[in-house]
C-alpha cells in the first residue's frame, strides 16, 4: 500500500498492511535540507524540498503544509520574529482592539504573497507526491484566526466581554477563511487540519465553545470543499469532544497525548478516524526506545480499532529531535503490523 | 450562598460583570477596605487550590479571575483609605518573558495575581535578555525572578537566566520561578532549564513566590 491508500483505507475502516503514521514534521524539513527558517517559511520551493526530504527520510503517511500560523498574521499586517530553530512568532499584532477591525482590510488569498506562499508550497508538494502521499493543509479555524491580527489577549477579551463584537469579527473572517481553505484544497491539499484552540477545554468554557465557537465553525465548515481533521489544539480535548461532533466535513479528530483514546472513541462513535500518539514537542526528550514502546502500547490499545492512525500530538516536532526518535514511530507501526 | 462561594461561581462562569456587581454590593455594605482581605484574597487562594490539577481551569476562567482582581484593585484604589504603599508589602519581584518570547498573556495574569496578593512588581515585558532580569533584581532587591515562556525553544533560553544568577554567585539568594504552557507539556523541563519552581497556573504564582522568597531568606541566613 502507498500512503494515500493507507490513509483512505483508515478512513474506510478497511484492512491495512500496517497502521498509518503521521508525525508532524513541517518544521523538520528545514533541518534535513539545512535551510534557514526565514527562507524555509517564505520560499515555497525551499519548503517543498524540505517535505521531500522528510518523505525520503521517514516515509510518513501524511506530509504537512507550513505549520506556521503567524505568517497568516503577517498577511493581516502583524509583525513576525524569526527564530533559528522554530516557526516564527508574532512579535507585534496588526491591531490591538476589536474596534480596529473596522479599519482592517482583510488580505486576498488569491494575491497576498504570504498566503500565496502557502498555496504554492502545497502545490509543489502535491506535484511531487503525485497522489501517493496525502498533503495536509494546516489552518486555524475562523474563531482562532483573529488572534493572528489582534493578539491572544485582545481576542480573548473580545470573546468574553464583547460577544457581539466577537461575532461581528468572526462573521467578517469566515469568508476569508473559506476562500483560503478552499484555495489550499484546490492547490492540492488532500484535507485540512484545524487545531481548534477556541474550542479547547483548556482555553474556553463549555458555554463559550458551544454558543460562540461551534456555530461559527459550523457555518464556515459547511462551505469547505474537502475533508477536515479537527485537532486538539495543544491540550486535552476530551471534555469538549462532543461539541466537535457533527461539524460538516469532519473525517477525523486529532487527540492530545493525555486524552484517553478509548474514551474518545466512545464519545466519537465507531466510524470517525482518531489520530493519537506521543507528544510531538516532547519527542526529543525521550529515547528512541521509549518513543517506540509508547507507540507500540498505543497500537496495542487500539488493536481492534480500524479507524485509528498514529500521529504526534501537539505542535511540530522540534528540530533538535534526533532522527532516531522519529524513525521509532514508523518502526513501531511496521513491527506491530508484522506481529 | 456566602460571598466567597458566590464569587467563585461567577468566575467559573466567566461572568466578570456579575462578579463585579457582587463585590460592589458587598463593599458598599461592609466597606471596601475589607474586600481584599475578607473576600478576594481567600477566593483567589481557594480557586488556586481547586484548580491546581491540570484540566480544571480554562484560560478564560483564569483570565476573568485576573480581570475581576484588576477591577477590584482599581475600585479599592478609588474608595479605600489604604494606600498602595501600605498594601503592597511583599517583594519586590521581577517578572518578564524570556528573550525571544512574545506570549504576554500568562505573564500579565501572573502580574495581576501577584499584585493583588500584595507584591511589589517590576514587569520587564516581552523578549527580555537574561542579564536584564538579574540586573533588575539586584537594582531593586528582588529575591524572586519570574520568567515566562510559551514554547520549548524559548523555555530553553531561561537556562541563560539560571547561568547568569549562578555566575554572579547569587545561587539560592535570587530564586528563579518559571511558567508557561510548555512546562505542563514537558515533565522535568523546570529542572532541565534550572528553574527553582513553577505553579500549575497563574493563580498559583503568589504561593510559589511566597515560598521562593522564604527559601531565599533561609539561604541568606545560612540555616
Amino acid at each position: 500500500m502507498n500512503s494515500m491508500e493507507r490513509i483512505l483505507a483508515t478512513l474506510g475502516g478497511k484492512p491495512l498492511d500496517r497502521r498509518a503514521v503521521a508525525p508532524v514534521l513541517s518544521l523538520y524539513g528545514a533541518r534535513l535540507t539545512n535551510c534557514p527558517l526565514d527562507q524555509y517559511y517564505t520560499d515555497p520551493y525551499s519548503y517543498a524540498r524540505g517535505q521531500s526530504a522528510v518523505f525520503r527520510t521517514f516515509q510518513p503517511d501524511v506530509l504537512f503544509s507550513p505549520f506556521n500560523f503567524p505568517s497568516i498574521g503577517l498577511a493581516f499586517g502583524s509583525e513576525l520574529h524569526f527564530f533559528a530553530d522554530q516557526a516564527p512568532n508574532i512579535s507585534r499584532p496588526a491591531i490591538g482592539t476589536a474596534e480596529e477591525w473596522d479599519k482592517l482590510v482583510l488580505p486576498d488569498p488569491d494575491t497576498e504573497p504570504h498566503l500565496l506562499f502557502l498555496r504554492e508550497a502545497i502545490r509543489q508538494i502535491a506535484d511531487e507526491c503525485q497522489g501517493q502521499v496525502p498533503v495536509a493543509a494546516v489552518l486555524p479555524p475562523p474563531v482562532d484566526l483573529p488572534v493572528l491580527a489582534m493578539g491572544m489577549e485582545s481576542w480573548l477579551e473580545t470573546i468574553l466581554f464583547k460577544p457581539d463584537e466577537a461575532k461581528r469579527i468572526t462573521d467578517r473572517v469566515i469568508p476569508f477563511f473559506v476562500h483560503l481553505a478552499n484555495g489550499l484544497l484546490e492547490s492540492g491539499a488532500t484535507f485540512i487540519v484545524m487545531p481548534c484552540a477556541f474550542m479547547s477545554p483548556a482555553i474556553v468554557t463549555r458555554e463559550v465553545a458551544s454558543t460562540f465557537a461551534r456555530p461559527a465553525m459550523e457555518k464556515a465548515m459547511a462551505l469547505i470543499k474537502g475533508p477536515m481533521v479537527l485537532h486538539h489544539g495543544g491540550a486535552p480535548v476530551l471534555a469538549h469532544l462532543d461539541l466537535l461532533m457533527g461539524l460538516p466535513s469532519t473525517v477525523a479528530f486529532g487527540l492530545d497525548h493525555l486524552d484517553n483514546i478509548e474514551e474518545a472513541r466512545r464519545i466519537a462513535g465507531p466510524d470517525i478516524v482518531l489520530f493519537g500518539g506521543p507528544c510531538g514537542p516532547n519527542l526529543g526528550r525521550k529515547t528512541a526506545t521509549e518513543v517506540e514502546e509508547e507507540c507500540l502500547a498505543i497500537l496495542e490499545d487500539r488493536r481492534k480499532d480500524a479507524h485509528f492512525a498514529l500521529f504526534t500530538a501537539g505542535a511540530d516536532i522540534p528540530m533538535s529531535t534526533s532522527p532516531e526518535n522519529i524513525h521509532a514511530i514508523p518502526k513501531a507501526a511496521e513491527s506491530y503490523g508484522k506481529n | 450562598m456566602d460571598i466567597q462561594r458566590s464569587l467563585i461561581d461567577k468566575i467559573c462562569k466567566a461572568d466578570r460583570t456579575g462578579a463585579n456587581m457582587l463585590l460592589d454590593a458587598w463593599g458598599e455594605e461592609n466597606g471596601y477596605d475589607r474586600l481584599l482581605q475578607d473576600v478576594l484574597d481567600p477566593v483567589l487562594v481557594q480557586i488556586g487550590e481547586e484548580w491546581r490539577s491540570p484540566g480544571t481551569v480554562t484560560l478564560a476562567q483564569a483570565y476573568v479571575a485576573a480581570k475581576v482582581a484588576e477591577d477590584l484593585m482599581g475600585r479599592i484604589a478609588e474608595r479605600s483609605k489604604i494606600t498602595p504603599e501600605v498594601r503592597q508589602k511583599k517583594g519586590p519581584a521581577v517578572i518578564g518573558n524570556i528573550e525571544e518570547d512574545f506570549h504576554a498573556l500568562g505573564r500579565k495574569m501572573v502580574g495581576t495575581f501577584l499584585y493583588t496578593e500584595g507584591w511589589v512588581l517590576h514587569d520587564l515585558g516581552n523578549d527580555v535578555p537574561a542579564a536584564t532580569f538579574v540586573d533588575k533584581a539586584l537594582e531593586t532587591g528582588a529575591r524572586v525572578i519570574g520568567v515566562s515562556a510559551m514554547m520549548l525553544t524559548t523555555a530553553r533560553n531561561i537556562t541563560k537566566v539560571r547561568e547568569e544568577i549562578d555566575r554572579r554567585n547569587l545561587t539560592g539568594l535570587i530564586r528563579l520561578a518559571v511558567g508557561g504552557a510548555i512546562f505542563r507539556v514537558c515533565p522535568g523541563l523546570v529542572e532541565e532549564i534550572g528553574g527553582d519552581g513553577t505553579a500549575a497556573n497563574a493563580l498559583g504564582a503568589a504561593r510559589l513566590f511566597d515560598m521562593l522568597w522564604a527559601d531565599s531568606l533561609v539561604k541568606e541566613a545560612g540555616v
